[in-house]
């Protein structure tokens, strides 16, 4: 069975000393090590940015895809091999700027994946420009004035859209990030985790400290992750004012939402319960088709 | 009264229908080629509407004969007009001798003011369709059933195959339904009967032939997808596209293939190019604008060596252009659509029997080469149908190419790199790597967008001496296309006072154009292009240089394949012809124009 460490490859990190990417892939690393899965049985697909360079340290036979398209090629991928566990790993820039439709798609349609967002609320790779969920009035080198939108709030979205797994974690937790992983890896539907997940060279605000200092566990409080309504509620906590004290504006951080039992989309066609490379061992017989069309 | 007629070319007749859009004149039509063709004769529809789901002017025309048939034509022998609109814009087309065929409660043909129209040289069959139909107590959509049983009963058809036709369309709707629709045919045929003017023509079924296939562009493309095995296809609505999605959705389930219909054109070749990688074998289709929206993933299919299949179907652009229309425009854009340089093949169906034979061909090239192959094809190919022999599912092979897609890397040790990791990309004569997917054991890998190394790593792609390597190494599999494509294709004579140049749906108008030569003793001969690319430069410059006079013919503006007959040969051909206003060539243009650049 492996081990964390059996799950990297011989490329070394070249993420920032202190960047939040490496508390989530150890906890990935941990999971798929608690959960006993061996690397020929899951499958990851990574989008463009400092996320998705680490498709370069985990050993697996993986995808990284083009930007903000990570979702529809590991849906083509879950749906024609279910022999096989998928994980998108993409960055909110990624996954919630050009991929957003995507994700709400990918929320309602409910294809069995586990949907990781690294989410540091900036673009990293490209230089600090603002990002789809950088904090309101926040100034970078594309918004001078000021983020003048409001950031979207990925939880709601998928609320509102059905997803029945939805987590947001904190990459510098990452014992708790790593049950969070379990949980959605284990889910036999949709799961997103939205991760906080500091950017050291070019998010000054919303650093280690800024979230140490405001993150609380969900289940610590005993949430009820049944309750939709409530979720919804609890997910507008991503507004908040740009100077907000530890005391104005928290960060929760746990499964918001869990609804299980629900039939993911491969579970209703037949035609996604065999791997697809069965199809075409031989020449399809075409009689029958041709019988009808006659 | 018996009227001078027009010499047919060939024994045939060629009806059409004309009237507003949602009178249901398409089904109607195709419920006239669908018998004409189960009783083993030839046909070819031509379906030509608007954009709208109400209202603009639709026709539908079918040519229906006993010889071989490769095209429309635009000569009538029967108009079927459910409108005044219908004469004046068709009148033209309709021979001397020609019959009209009008409801007369609706307006009387001959008090429009339509100057050309004599009551002497054209046959009136008053069929009083709103008299019939109330008559037998049906609704006005059934007098599209009284306008067949009219035609059939002009031409001398039996009515026994409308009847069968009648039954198994209506046979989920009952007795009553059935018997009402019957009823109100057969007062059509009766009625077309006593009014036929002496017409000539007598189709008669021809039972030796059997059942004759009928099919348009999408539903032989469809065939070639299942019998290659498809297990994947998604796509998003886009006319002339659209029949295919309906097409696979309708027998997915049944046949194993997942289909999706994704949420934008980006995601539905992203799907493909995920579900590629985990060995299915999987196609998107699309038009231009769709298309346009799928280029960057091209490239990414192209760069991570996945296979797939992608079919683009062009209409006229820029744009939504006409999208209900034609166009061969696409050429350039399908060569050279996304950034930077990869192998791709481009396949240009002619008829209906080269999208089935291509088709299941492209799959084989795409896992063959691991890149992905183009069905680049037209609204003209798609939209319309005609008679084929049975497609024959036994020709198909199945070629997956490098492919482990089981069992344990380890008994692959040529897969592996010097510390026995397994290499996807790892570096060949051919250019071509041996594929193992997700699931094999010891088949770890990253299928990537970046460069990237032999293993996939994007990291260490951008090391000068990798990229060169794997650039060269992708690029040189255009190479080994070369041995693998469907080379062009001849017809016609030897010698010929015109040698003419096409590709695509092109071919259809410009084989009739050729039999319509002939019989003025003027011989022409063809070359079809059927993969753009890697373009044939060798057989295209042996076919020019045997030849005394040149030509293309393409539908565009501006001369994509004679541009790029120019470039890859050095030869620039003699005339062209081009058509842009979104129909097809039609074989009488193409004849006529032959005739002028050669005198």
């Amino acid at each position: 069975m492996p081990t964390p460490k059996d799950f990297m490859t011989s490329v070394k990190p070249t993420w920032c000393p202190g960047c939040g990417n490496y508390g989530m892939s150890e906890a990935l690393r941990r999971a798929l090590a608690e959960l006993g899965w061996e690397k020929h049985e899951f499958s990851v697909v990574w989008g463009i940015g400092c996320h998705g360079n680490g498709a370069d340290f985990l050993d697996v036979a993986g995808m990284h895809g083009l930007h903000g398209r990570s979702l529809p090629p590991a849906a083509g991928l879950a749906l024609t091999r279910p022999d096989l566990q998928v994980i998108v790993e993409m960055g909110d820039g990624d996954g919630y700027g050009l991929g957003l439709g995507h994700f709400v798609h990918a929320a309602r349609r409910n294809v069995r994946l586990t949907c990781i967002t690294h989410n540091n609320q900036i673009y990293g790779l490209t230089t600090g420009q603002a990002s789809p969920t950088t904090d309101r009035l926040m100034q970078t080198v594309s918004t001078p004035q000021g983020v003048l939108e409001q950031p979207v709030n990925p939880i709601g979205l998928a609320l509102a859209e059905g997803a029945t797994f939805i987590a947001r974690g904190f990459a510098g937790d990452i014992a708790h990030l790593t049950q969070l992983y379990i949980a959605a890896l284990t889910h036999k539907g949709f799961a997103l985790v939205d991760v906080f997940q500091p950017c050291v060279t070019w998010n000054k605000l919303n650093t280690f400290q800024w979230f140490k200092e405001r993150v609380w566990r969900l289940e610590d409080r005993g949430w009820d992750t049944s309750d939709r309504t409530a979720a919804f509620d609890l997910s507008l906590s991503t507004f908040h004012a740009l100077t907000c004290t530890p005391d104005e504006c928290t960060v929760p951080i746990g499964i918001y939402y869990q609804q299980e039992g629900v039939p993911s989309y491969g579970d209703e066609l037949a035609a996604a319960s065999v791997p697809g490379y069965k199809q075409a061992e031989s020449p399809r017989d075409i009689n029958g088709i041709l019988d009808a069309m006659e | 009264m018996l009227l001078p007629l027009k010499a047919s070319e060939g024994f045939e007749v060629r009806i059409r229908i004309g009237g507003p859009a949602g009178f249901g004149i398409k089904a109607a039509g195709q419920t006239l080629a669908k018998l004409f063709a189960r009783s083993g004769l030839e046909t070819f529809d031509l379906t030509e509407y608007p954009s709208l789901i109400k209202g603009g002017h639709n026709t539908y025309h079918l040519r229906v004969g006993t010889d071989t048939i490769n095209s429309h034509v635009l000569d009538t022998d029967i108009l079927v007009a459910l409108d005044h609109e219908t004469i004046e814009l068709h009148l033209a087309e309709l021979g001397t001798g020609g019959a009209i065929m009008y409801d007369p409660d609706d307006f009387d043909p001959l008090s429009l003011g339509i100057v050309d129209l004599r009551p002497d040289d054209r046959c009136m069959v008053p069929v009083p369709l709103k008299t019939i139909v109330p008559e037998v107590g049906g609704p006005a959509i059934m007098r599209n059933a009284a306008s067949l049983g009219a035609v059939l009963g002009y031409i001398g058809f039996p009515f026994e195959p409308l009847q069968e036709s009648l039954e198994t369309q209506f046979a989920r709707k009952g007795p009553a339904i059935i018997e009402q629709n019957v009823a109100i045919a057969k007062a059509g045929y009766d009625h077309a009967r006593a009014n036929e003017c002496g017409f000539p023509y007598r189709l008669q079924p021809v039972p030796e032939n059997g059942k004759r296939l009928l099919v348009d562009g999408n539903e032989a493309i469809f065939l070639g997808a299942m019998a290659a095995g498809v297990g994947f296809y998604s796509a998003y609505p886009m006319t002339p596209a659209s029949s295919l999605l309906h097409l696979m959705a309708a027998h997915g389930e049944k046949e194993g293939v997942v289909v999706k219909h994704a949420e934008d054109e980006i995601a539905a070749i992203n799907m493909v190019i995920g579900a590629a990688f985990g060995g299915t074998r999987a196609m998107c289709a699309t038009s231009g604008g769709g298309f346009s929206l799928m280029v960057e993933a091209l490239g990414f299919a192209g760069v991570s060596e996945t296979a797939c299949v992608v079919g683009v179907f062009t209409r006229p652009g820029p744009a939504t252009g006409m999208p209900t229309w034609t166009e061969q425009s696409d050429l350039r854009f399908v060569l050279h659509a996304s950034q930077g340089e990869f192998p791709r093949v481009v396949l240009a169906p002619g008829d209906h029997q080269d999208a089935f034979d291509l088709t299941w061909r492209a799959f084989n090239l795409a896992d063959q080469l691991q890149t992905p192959v183009i069905i680049l094809g037209d609204t003209y190919l798609s939209d319309n149908r005609r008679t084929v022999t049975r497609f024959d599912g036994s020709e198909v092979n199945i070629e997956r190419g490098l492919l482990v897609a089981e069992g344990d890397l380890a008994a692959h040790p040529e897969a592996l790199d010097p510390q026995g990791r397994y290499a996807r990309y790892k570096d060949s004569p051919a250019g071509v790597s041996l594929r193992a997917l997700p699931g094999v054991i010891g088949a770890e890998q990253i299928v990537n967008s970046y460069e990237h190394d032999e293993r996939g790593f994007g990291s260490r792609g951008e090391d000068a001496h990798t990229r060169v390597i794997q650039n060269e190494k992708r690029m040189r599999k255009l190479e080994l296309a070369r041995d693998l494509v469907p080379p062009p294709v001849r017809f016609g004579p030897d010698r010929a006072d015109l040698s003419i140049i096409l590709f695509g749906s092109t071919k259809m108008p410009t084989l009739e154009a050729m039999r319509i030569l002939q019989r003025e003793g003027i011989a022409i001969n063809i070359l079809q292009i059927v993969t753009l690319w890697p373009f044939p430069a060798e057989e295209v410059r042996a076919f020019l240089e045997s030849t005394r006079r040149t030509a293309v013919i393409e539908g565009n503006m501006t001369g994509q394949l004679r541009g790029l007959i120019r470039e890859h040969c050095l030869i620039d051909v003699d005339e062209t012809l081009n058509r842009y206003d979104g129909r097809p060539f039609s074989p009488d243009q193409i004849a006529r124009w032959v005739k002028e650049v050669i005198q």
